[in-house]
C-alpha cells in the first residue's frame, strides 16, 4: 500500500470538515475524489498533502508517518499536488516555474534544466518554455502546473480541480495528459466535480458528504449508489423517483 | 555580456571624466547607495520579504569600525567582521519567529527592532549615545583606511558593489534564488513543490544583513563619523527600499539604476534649496513611493521590458 489514511478528522472551530474518514491507494491506482460542494473532500485532500493538519488520524506514506509533516516534507517524499485555482509562478517563464520543481532531485542547474525540457515535453509546452507563466491561458496554466509538479518526481500525485474549466476539446487533452502521467507510473488521487473525467480516469471512486465517506467503489456502481444520489439531489429525489416510477 | 562590460567602463572612467570633487561625492554617494539598496534587493526584491529596518545592519556595521577604533585605537578595519557578525545575530533574531508568519510580521518586525536599536544606541554612553563617534582624523597607515581624496573611496566601493552584484548574479541563477523568486511569487506552492521556505528566507537575509553591514562599515569609515541618525535611522532603510524599487526590486540591475536615479535627484535638491530644504528629502521619498505604487510598481526595469520591444520594432522597421 502506498498511502493509508485512517479515521482522519479535521474539525475547524465547531465545525467537523472531515469525520473519521478512511482511504488506502495502493501504488499505480487512479483514484477519484467526489462529492457536493462543502463535503470536506477538499480539506481531506489538504490533509493529505500536508498544508492542513488532521485533528484526529494517522496518515502513512509508504511505511512513512507524514501526518504532522510540512508539505517541503510531503514533497520530498513524493507526494505532489495541484491547487484547485493555478498557484503558477506568475512573472517567472514556463521553463523557470517548471525548474523550481525539478530542482528538488536535481540540485545542479544544469541537470534541473534539462529534467524540466523533459517534462515541458512530455505535458507539451516545451515550445512555450520562454513565456512568462501568467501569459497563458487556463489551460496552458493548469498543464504547467502539473508539469511543476511531475519535475519534483512525485510517486503520488494529488489533482484538485486541474480540468475544471476546460473546454471539451482541451478536457481530452487534459484526460489523454492524466493516462500518460500515469503510464510513467505515477499514483494518482482526483479531486473533480466533472463525471466524464471520474469515469474515464478513476479505478476507483471516493464520494464524500458532510465530512464522511459515503461510498466507495467502481465508478459505475458508485454512481448507482442510493447514498451518493441522494448526496447529489437530496432526499426528495428517492421519493419522487418512486412516484414518477410508480406513474410510469 | 556588453552592456555589462559597458557599465564597469563608464564607473571605471567616471572620476577620471568628473574629477571635481563635487562629483566625485556624488560618485562615491551612488556607489554606496546602490550597494545598500543591492544587498536589501537580495531579500525584499528576490525573496519579496520587506525589510524596512535594514538600518539595523547598516548601523551595525557602521559602528563597530569606529567603536573598535574609539575605545581599543584598533584599525577600524577590524571592526567590519564585527559588525557583520552582530548583523546576522539580528538576522537570525528578526527572522527566526517573524519567518514562520505570512503576512506583514516581517516588515512591522524590521521596523521595530531597528528602532528601538536606535532608542538603546542613542541613550548608551558606549557606544557614544546621541553624540555618536568617530573615527582617526589622520590615518596611521594604510589600515586606517583614512585618505585624503575621494578617489580611493570611490574604487574601494566600487570593488565591493562588483563583487555584489557578481554574488547578486550567482544567487539569481543558482537554486537558491530561483526558491528565493517562487518564494516571492506564492509561498504555499512553493512550499508544495519542496521548497524549504524559512530556511531559504533566513539565509536570504543573512547574506543581504551581510552586505548591509559592509555598506554600513564603509560609509562610517569614509565619512569618519557615525551617529544613531545616520546609523540607525528609518530614512537609511527607506533610502534602500525606494532606490531598489524606483530601479526593479528583484533584478539584478534594478537597484544600480535606481540609485543612478536617486542619489544626484538628492544632491540636486539639497544643493538647490541648501538649508531651507530641511525635510525635502522625505517629500522626495514619498512623491517617488506615490508614482512607483501608482504606475509601476515593478520600476523601470519592467517598464523597459514592456517598452522595449516596441524600440526594437521600429528600428527593425526602419
Amino acid at each position: 500500500m502506498l498511502l493509508s489514511a485512517d479515521n482522519v478528522s479535521k474539525t475547524f472551530g465547531s465545525l467537523r470538515a472531515v469525520a473519521g474518514a478512511n482511504l488506502s491507494i495502493n501504488e499505480g491506482e487512479i483514484i477519484g475524489l467526489i462529492g457536493p460542494n462543502g463535503a470536506g473532500k477538499s480539506t481531506f485532500f489538504n490533509c493529505l498533502a500536508g498544508d492542513t493538519l488532521p485533528t484526529t488520524g494517522r496518515i502513512v506514506f509508504d511505511n512513512t508517518d507524514v501526518t504532522r509533516s510540512s508539505p517541503e516534507e510531503h514533497a520530498r517524499l513524493g507526494i505532489g499536488r495541484t491547487f484547485q485555482v493555478p498557484a503558477t509562478f506568475e512573472d517567472m517563464t514556463v521553463l523557470d516555474n517548471v525548474m523550481v520543481g525539478a530542482f528538488l532531485r536535481h540540485p545542479h542547474r544544469a541537470a534541473a534544466r534539462e529534467h524540466a525540457l523533459q517534462v515541458l515535453d512530455l505535458v507539451g509546452l516545451k515550445e512555450r518554455q520562454e513565456l512568462r507563466a501568467r501569459s497563458l491561458g487556463t489551460p496552458g496554466r493548469k498543464r504547467l502546473e502539473i508539469a511543476r509538479v511531475l519535475a519534483t518526481g512525485p510517486r503520488l500525485m494529488l489533482l484538485d480541480e486541474a480540468l475544471a474549466g476546460l473546454t471539451p476539446a482541451e478536457l481530452q487533452q487534459a484526460i489523454a495528459l492524466v493516462k500518460k502521467i500515469h503510464q510513467t507510473g505515477v499514483t494518482l488521487v482526483i479531486v473533480e466535480h466533472i463525471m466524464e473525467v471520474i469515469m474515464t480516469l478513476a479505478a476507483r471512486v471516493i464520494v464524500f458528504n458532510q465530512g464522511h465517506v459515503i461510498a466507495q467503489g467502481a465508478p459505475a456502481d458508485v454512481v448507482k449508489d442510493d447514498a451518493v444520489i441522494e448526496a447529489y439531489l437530496g432526499r426528495g429525489h428517492r421519493q419522487w423517483r418512486k412516484q414518477s416510477s410508480g406513474s410510469a | 555580456m556588453k552592456g555589462t562590460l559597458a557599465l564597469a567602463l563608464v564607473f571605471i572612467l567616471y572620476p577620471f571624466v568628473f574629477s571635481n570633487a563635487f562629483y566625485l561625492d556624488i560618485g562615491v554617494a551612488l556607489l554606496l547607495a546602490a550597494i545598500s539598496a543591492s544587498a536589501w534587493n537580495i531579500v525584499g526584491g528576490y525573496a519579496g520579504q520587506v525589510s524596512v529596518g535594514h538600518s539595523m545592519f547598516f548601523g551595525a556595521g557602521a559602528y563597530l569600525p569606529l567603536l573598535v577604533y574609539h575605545h581599543w585605537q584598533l584599525p577600524p578595519m577590524v571592526g567590519i567582521p564585527l559588525g557583520i557578525a552582530v548583523s546576522l545575530v539580528l538576522a537570525v533574531i528578526v527572522g527566526l519567529p517573524t519567518f514562520r508568519l505570512s503576512g506583514h510580521y516581517f516588515s512591522m518586525a524590521t521596523i521595530a527592532v531597528a528602532e528601538l536599536i536606535r532608542l538603546v544606541v542613542g541613550t548608551w554612553d558606549f557606544v557614544g549615545a546621541a553624540i555618536g563617534l568617530q573615527g582617526p582624523a589622520v590615518g596611521r597607515g594604510w589600515y586606517d583606511l583614512t585618505f585624503r581624496g575621494e578617489l580611493p573611496y570611490y574604487f574601494i566601493f566600487l570593488v565591493v558593489l562588483a563583487v555584489l552584484l557578481l554574488v547578486t548574479w550567482q544567487v539569481q541563477r543558482s537554486r537558491f534564488g530561483y526558491y528565493l523568486r517562487a518564494i516571492k511569487a506564492g509561498e504555499r506552492a512553493a512550499r508544495s513543490l519542496g521548497v524549504p521556505v524559512r530556511r531559504t528566507k533566513l539565509f536570504a537575509l543573512m547574506l543581504s544583513a551581510t552586505f548591509t553591514s559592509i555598506a554600513g562599515s564603509l560609509y562610517a569609515i569614509k565619512t569618519g563619523f557615525i551617529d544613531p541618525e545616520s546609523g540607525f535611522g528609518i530614512l537609511v532603510s527607506v533610502q534602500m527600499v525606494i532606490i531598489a524599487a524606483l530601479g526593479g526590486a528583484g533584478t539584478l540591475y534594478g537597484p544600480l539604476v535606481g540609485a543612478i536615479i536617486l542619489i544626484p535627484l538628492q544632491t540636486a535638491t539639497n544643493t538647490w534649496f541648501g538649508g531651507g530644504g530641511t525635510g525635502l528629502t522625505y517629500i522626495l521619498y514619498g512623491g517617488i513611493i506615490v508614482i512607483i505604487a501608482r504606475f509601476e510598481p515593478g520600476g523601470l526595469h519592467e517598464m523597459w521590458q514592456r517598452i522595449a520591444p516596441r524600440f526594437r520594432k521600429r528600428a527593425d522597421a526602419a
